[in-house]
């Protein structure tokens, strides 16, 4: 199919209102795809991106979902919404076979009910009744197109993140739609697998299909767009009564980089979430911790820029010199001003040791004679100290979450040993050790199991600090995350950077001694990575050890005292 | 239970209704017979099949959670109060133990244990991904096919929901200890996140089902191709036939005879 015979879309958003609520989550926006075009929809988290996707595809249906007041135009087809009864009605089977969407949770597109890959490509394709024999080339044919065609053999619980966003897309996509649109597609994605997805991107532009990026980075990929489009949902929270989104600002890329629209939206800065340009920083991202320049390559690096006291000579333990992974990173300190200075040492013993630590998943990790490839930790020595903000990196996969799940017992070493403030947690529980670590999970949907946000906060602390204490505990949590005001709201209904950020309250409202952030940056839009970077900034000037496990390793080296790598198992200083 | 391809693959594949049938049947006799005999000669073939498929170890103890209450219950229903009975054992007050209860109880148990070890074998060995194309092969509405589906696969997917839930609770403090009170008290807290947490994953869901067109009507095709050779086909019938026989016999040879209808 060629650009010419592909159709457009366009969609007029007077308001959209979810039913229950008092105010529009969307309103004023007006956004039209043109067959082979690229479209950006930029904004924070929470200003209704995902509701805007989900409309323009027909997930979320007029009348059903909520009141709708506009109209979308799909070729020759009009619809009129005007939030009456007998306003007409999306078939989403139908809509979808010419507009697909794939939502920001990969996993959720799938039936789940499928063997393999390839059986649940072709789901879509059953529903509709196509013949056994298109089903195999359509299914050949996508496959290849999203290179899964290896994988077509395999369980699809068992893929990874990449290849279950490109499995997602192939879904999407095997009913050959005109329009595609992608809600934040890179998410969570190493580089290796954001750059498959990039270039599947460009060849369905290439054969004609229409794509609408919504996403809160302007990144590489939004750079290709033709058009961008800026949501501003202001702070909105589902369920608080604020504001909704709405269009703030449209034009070419090269009209809109670097505008105060984007920045206000809290839309990332080019470079990535750690890399903060001059002209990206907003208002609310400055202070401690955050860095205004760009990286500073490696040759820039001069010794008298690392500050004495970021330095701790005491931090070099005897025992953590085996793999070299101790002292701070000279290049972490140079890339001034970096976070607030180590506290001077005391007499007391480092927040987190690991010694020797050995693991490896399997039918039983402890069983001797394991081959060493088949081991996540190999012999991993690490001292961290009160106050120090360490950042491991490496790729997808590489161990770095299971390293973290060590630090409070989640995980047990089948070799060496995890000391916690001096002592040893064998045999110690989670919930024991949990008083002195604070993890945050990878994916806050695995951390959050509350009814409001409050409860969630307040989850656990009458046994830390007493019934009286709790309550103020949770809320002076909240409030250093930026979440005051949404206490009573049900944690599902937060924007993802929202539900990361009360995760991480979570953590901070048990006042641990050491903060274990794992991937704490993705899903963050701009004011959640100020609210993030201010929080760690503040933890590590009381006292507290943070080890954070992050792939941006631009971030990593901005916002840590050493950066460590953790590759083939083991930790080494880069 | 996975739903992946099976380690013995090797073996020629039975159609899933093909399983589906003989297990059916095996149950339909059994009861049709009420002898104790065959009863426990198809519960020790079920066992001795299930070890053969090595699926010994989820079905004896699926098979011991059903019948033991079940087969207790029996034993003091009829084995205590069994007003035919005849042949007293023992006896306290109202309570009998005849020979005649014990017996019934014996035969009810057994007949039970064949008919539940049938069915669990069948449950741990078909290929759910097979059963569910082979069901939309004949024109039963896909939706059951998926509900199927869902049940079977919905315990693992509990599990491991279940099991994430503990670890953001026990990061947060709650301490679990080996004790059975100390399990079940911390079992209390996850429920209410678990049922949220699946209704929350069905609503996310259902949308992208509907995009896919699981909602609309109309014929439907398999890309799973479930083979049905004719051998198989004329197992079934026969062994349908079989059972229609065995229940027949059973109307007849129970009919009160001399009984004016």
């Amino acid at each position: 199919m060629t650009a010419t015979t592909r159709t457009a879309l366009q969609i007029r958003i007077e308001a959209f209102t979810f039913h229950g609520e008092n105010t529009p989550v969307l309103s004023g926006a007006t956004v039209s795809v043109a067959p082979g075009s690229l479209t950006a929809v930029l904004g924070g988290s929470g200003s209704g991106k995902s509701t805007l996707g989900k409309l323009m595809a027909g997930w979320l249906w007029a009348g059903h979902a909520g009141e709708f007041r506009g109209s979308l135009e799909l070729g020759d087809t009009l619809l009129e919404f005007r939030g009456a009864p007998d306003d007409p009605r999306i078939n989403p089977a139908e809509w979808s076979r010419r507009v697909a969407f794939v939502p920001q949770d990969a996993a959720a597109m799938l039936s789940s009910v499928r063997a393999t890959v390839a059986e649940e490509l072709a789901f879509g394709l059953e529903n509709r009744a196509t013949p056994r024999d298109d089903m195999l080339r359509a299914v050949e044919r996508t496959a290849a197109r999203t290179g899964l065609s290896d994988l077509l053999d395999r369980d699809p619980a068992t893929l990874s993140g990449g290849e279950l966003r490109r499995l997602a897309m192939g879904c999407a996509v095997i009913t050959e739609p005109d329009i595609l649109i992608l809600d934040e597609p890179l998410a969570s994605l190493d580089a290796a697998g954001a750059a498959q997805v990039e270039d599947l991107i460009r060849s369905l532009r290439g054969a004609g299909t229409g794509v609408v990026l919504l996403s809160q980075a302007a990144d590489g990929l939004a750079a290709e767009a033709t058009h961008w489009i800026v949501l501003d949902g202001g702070r909105t929270v589902r369920g608080t009564g604020l504001d909704g989104g709405t269009v703030t600002a449209a034009g070419t890329p090269a009209q809109l980089a670097g505008s105060a629209e984007l920045q206000r939206a809290g839309v990332i800065g080019i470079r990535g979430p750690g890399v903060v340009g001059p002209g990206d920083v907003s208002p609310a991202a400055t202070g401690p911790g955050v860095v205004g320049p760009s990286v500073v390559g490696p040759s820039s690096i001069r010794p008298s820029a690392i500050r004495p006291s970021a330095i701790r000579p005491s931090a070099i333990r005897p025992s953590a010199i085996r793999t070299s992974v101790v002292g701070p990173n000279p290049a972490a300190g140079a890339r001034s001003p970096g976070p607030v200075p180590v506290p001077a040492p005391g007499p007391g013993p480092g927040s987190l040791e690991l010694r020797g630590v050995g693991f490896g998943y399997g039918a039983d990790a402890r069983r001797r004679g394991v081959p060493a490839q088949a081991r996540v930790l190999r012999d991993v020595d690490l001292a961290v100290n009160p106050g120090e903000i360490i950042a491991v990196t490496g790729p997808n996969g590489a161990g770095k979450s299971t390293l973290l799940r060590h630090f409070n017992g989640l995980l047990r070493p089948s070799e060496g040993d995890v000391r916690v403030c001096g002592r040893s947690i064998a045999g110690v529980p989670v919930g024991t050790v949990a008083a002195s670590i604070g993890l945050l999970f990878q994916h806050p949907r695995d951390q959050l199991f509350e009814r409001t946000v409050l409860r969630e906060a307040a989850f656990g602390l009458r046994q830390l600090f007493g019934k009286a204490e709790a309550e103020g505990k949770a809320r002076a949590a909240l409030a250093a995350v930026g979440l005051s005001g949404t206490e009573a709201a049900h944690p599902a209904d937060l924007s993802a950077s929202r539900q990361r950020l009360l995760a991480l309250a979570t953590v901070l409202a048990r006042e641990p001694a050491v903060l274990a952030l794992d991937e704490p940056t993705v899903g963050l839009d701009q004011h959640g990575l100020a609210a993030l970077q201010s929080a760690v900034v503040r933890a590590a000037a009381t006292g507290t050890a943070v080890v954070m496990v992050t792939h941006d390793l631009a971030y990593a080296r901005m916002n840590a005292h050493r950066v460590l790598e953790l590759k083939d198992g083991q930790l080494s200083r880069i | 239970m996975t739903l992946g391809h099976r380690d013995y693959d090797m073996r020629p594949p039975l159609h899933p209704f093909t399983a589906l049938t003989a297990a059916a049947c095996a149950a339909v006799v059994t009861t049709a017979a009420a002898y104790s005999p065959l009863s426990v000669a198809v519960a020790l073939a079920a066992v001795f099949l299930a070890v053969r498929r090595g699926v010994a170890g989820r079905v004896l103890p699926a098979a011991a959670v059903i019948l033991a209450p079940l087969c207790l219950s029996l034993l003091v229903l009829h084995g205590l109060f069994f007003p035919e009975g005849q042949t007293v054992l023992a006896q306290w007050g109202p309570a009998r133990v005849t020979a005649e209860g014990l017996g019934f109880a014996l035969e009810l148990g057994t007949r039970n244990t064949a008919c539940v070890l049938v069915f669990l074998l069948f449950s741990f060995t078909v290929s759910v991904p097979d059963l569910v194309s082979a069901l939309a092969g004949r024109r039963i509405p896909p939706q059951f096919g998926f509900v199927l589906a869902s049940t079977l696969t919905l315990v693992p997917a509990v599990a491991v929901r279940l099991d994430r839930i503990r670890q953001a609770q026990e990061t947060r403090g709650m301490v679990v200890r080996r004790g059975l009170l100390s399990r079940l008290g911390a079992l209390r807290l996850q429920m209410v996140p678990l049922v949220l947490a699946l209704i929350d994953d069905a609503g996310s869901r259902a949308q992208a089902l509907d995009a896919r067109g699981f909602g609309s009507r109309g014929p439907r095709t398999s890309y799973r191709e479930v083979a049905d050779p004719p051998a198989q086909r004329r197992f079934r019938a026969a062994a349908l036939l079989f059972a229609a026989a065995a229940v027949v016999w059973r109307i007849v040879a129970s009919w009160p005879v001399g009984v004016p209808s």
